[in-house]
C-alpha cells in the first residue's frame, strides 16, 4: 500500500524510463533469493498485460528493486531530476 | 516463412526466465525452448510458468532425454502442459548428454533406439490408447492416461550424428540441430534428407531447427566478448571431425579443453580464435547477424533459434533482434 502511495508522486513522463531502469536492476540483480514469489508473480502479470508503467506496475517494481538492490535504487532516484521526492518518501 | 525461436537455460530464478519468455512473445518470436538439465530449474515447472504467462508462443523442452525422464512421464508432462496451453506445446527429445548422465550414474544405453522407442510410446500414449510396448530399452504394460488428450503434438528430435539425423528426418515433425554455421547445416540437412526420402515426405514437411549460439550488439567487439565463453565450451565439446570441418587447429581446441578442465577460464577464453567464433556462433551487429542468419536459411533451416548468450544484456538483445533482425525476414 505504501508503495502505491509513493508512486503517485512520479510524473507521468518519468514512468516509462523509471520502469525500464527498475526492470534492469531486477534482471541484473544477483540477489534473486530476496524476491518474494508473490511479488515476482505480480510483476510478471503486469508485464504480460503491458502495465509495468502504471501505478500498480511501478509500485511492484519499486518494492522489488528496494528489496533486491536498495543502494542502486536509492542512488538512481536521488540523482534523477523529479524523482528525488520518491527517494525521500522511501527513506521515511 | 522462417520461424524465430529463443532458447533459455533456466539457471536463473524462474521470474527472470519468464520475464524474457513474455518479452520474446511480445517481440514476435514464434517458439520458446527450455533446456532440460537436472542442475538447473526443472524444465516442466519452467514451461508451466511460461504457459501461464504467455498466450501465443509455442514452447517445449529443448531437449529432454529418455534416460533421466521415463518416456511415459514425458508423455504425461507434455499432455498436461497441453491442457494449460492447447496447441502450443511441442516435445523436443534427444539422447542426452553423456557427461551429465554419467554424473548421475545413468548409462546412455542404445541412444538411437531409446529415442525412437520414446517417440513411439509418446505418440501412442497421446492417442489415448492403452500401450503395451516391448522395446529393446523400454517396456510398458497396458499403460494408459486417466485423462483425455487433445491433439497430436509435434515431436522435434535433437540430433547430431548421421544416424540420429537420418532417423529424425524419418520420424520427427522437426529436427533440432546445434549449428551456427552453414557447413554444419549442410551436413545435417543432407542426413535429414536421406531419412525424409525414405518415408515419402518432403524436407519442407520437417521443421529443420538450428540452435545457434547467438550474440548481438551494436558493437561487434562487445558481441564477440559475450560469445567467447560459450564458443570455448562448444569448441571443447566438439568432436575432431567437426573441428576439422571448420579448419580449426586441433591443438588449439585441446588447449581450451585442458584449460576448462582445470578451471583456468582465462586461458580457455583467451585461446578462442576468430575461426572458432565464426564456426560456432552467429555473432556481431544486427546487420552481421542478418547476413549469417541468411546463410543458414539458404542452407535449409526453417526455424532459427537464438541461443545463449543472446548478447551482453539479454533484455536489450531481445529488443534489438525484434527491432532490427526479425523484421528483415518477415517482410
Amino acid at each position: 500500500m505504501a508503495y502505491q502511495k509513493i508512486v503517485k508522486a512520479i510524473p507521468a513522463k518519468k514512468r516509462e524510463s523509471l520502469s525500464d531502469k527498475l526492470v534492469d536492476f531486477l534482471l541484473k540483480s544477483k540477489k534473486e533469493d530476496k524476491m518474494p514469489s508473490d511479488l515476482a508473480n505480480t510483476i510478471l502479470s503486469q508485464w504480460q498485460r503491458g502495465s509495468l508503467t502504471t501505478e500498480a506496475g511501478l509500485a511492484a517494481l519499486l518494492e522489488a528493486a528496494v528489496l533486491l538492490e536498495p543502494e542502486k535504487t536509492m542512488e538512481f532516484l536521488e540523482q534523477e531530476p523529479q524523482l528525488a521526492d520518491v527517494a525521500k518518501a522511501l527513506k521515511k | 516463412m522462417v520461424k524465430f525461436g529463443i532458447e533459455f537455460r533456466p539457471h536463473e530464478a524462474y521470474w527472470k526466465t519468464i520475464y524474457y519468455a513474455i518479452q520474446a512473445e511480445k517481440r514476435g518470436f514464434n517458439n520458446l525452448w527450455i533446456t532440460d538439465h537436472y542442475n538447473n530449474r526443472n524444465v516442466y515447472v519452467t514451461l508451466t510458468a511460461a504457459a501461464l504467462y504467455t498466450k501465443k508462443i509455442v514452447f517445449g523442452p529443448g531437449v529432454t532425454n529418455p534416460y533421466l525422464i521415463n518416456p511415459v512421464v514425458t508423455a504425461q508432462s507434455i499432455a498436461s502442459l497441453n491442457e494449460l496451453a492447447p496447441g502450443r506445446v511441442v516435445l523436443g527429445i534427444g539422447a542426452g548428454d553423456k557427461t551429465t548422465l554419467d554424473s548421475i550414474g545413468l548409462e546412455m544405453e542404445k541412444p538411437l533406439t531409446a529415442v525412437v522407442e520414446t517417440i513411439e510410446i509418446f505418440r501412442r500414449m497421446l492417442e489415448g490408447k492403452s500401450v503395451t510396448f516391448e522395446g529393446e530399452v523400454f517396456k510398458t504394460k497396458g499403460t494408459k492416461f486417466n485423462f483425455k488428450t487433445k491433439e497430436k503434438i509435434p515431436v522435434y528430435v535433437g540430433a547430431q550424428g548421421p544416424k540420429m539425423l537420418e532417423t529424425a528426418g524419418k520420424i520427427g515433425d522437426g529436427v533440432l540441430i546445434n549449428a551456427s554455421h552453414p557447413k554444419d547445416v549442410d551436413y545435417a540437412v543432407d542426413c535429414i534428407k536421406k531419412g525424409v526420402s525414405e518415408t515419402g515426405k518432403k524436407l519442407t514437411d520437417v521443421d529443420v531447427t538450428a540452435y545457434t549460439s547467438f550474440s548481438v550488439h551494436e558493437s561487434p567487439e562487445k558481441a564477440t566478448e559475450a560469445a567467447v565463453p560459450v564458443v570455448a565450451f562448444i569448441t571443447a565439446g566438439s568432436p575432431n571431425v567437426v573441428l576439422e570441418r571448420h579448419g580449426i587447429d586441433l591443438k588449439k581446441a585441446d588447449k581450451i579443453r585442458g584449460a576448462l578442465k582445470t578451471g583456468d577460464f582465462g586461458q580457455a577464453f583467451g585461446s578462442v580464435s576468430k575461426e572458432m567464433i565464426e564456426a560456432f556462433s552467429v555473432c556481431g551487429t544486427p546487420d552481421m547477424c542478418i547476413e549469417q542468419t541468411n546463410r543458414l536459411l539458404k542452407a535449409g533451416i526453417s526455424q532459427f533459434v537464438v541461443g545463449s548468450p543472446i548478447g551482453t544484456n539479454v533484455r536489450k538483445s531481445i529488443d534489438l533482434i525484434s527491432e532490427k533482425i526479425i523484421p528483415h525476414f518477415k517482410k
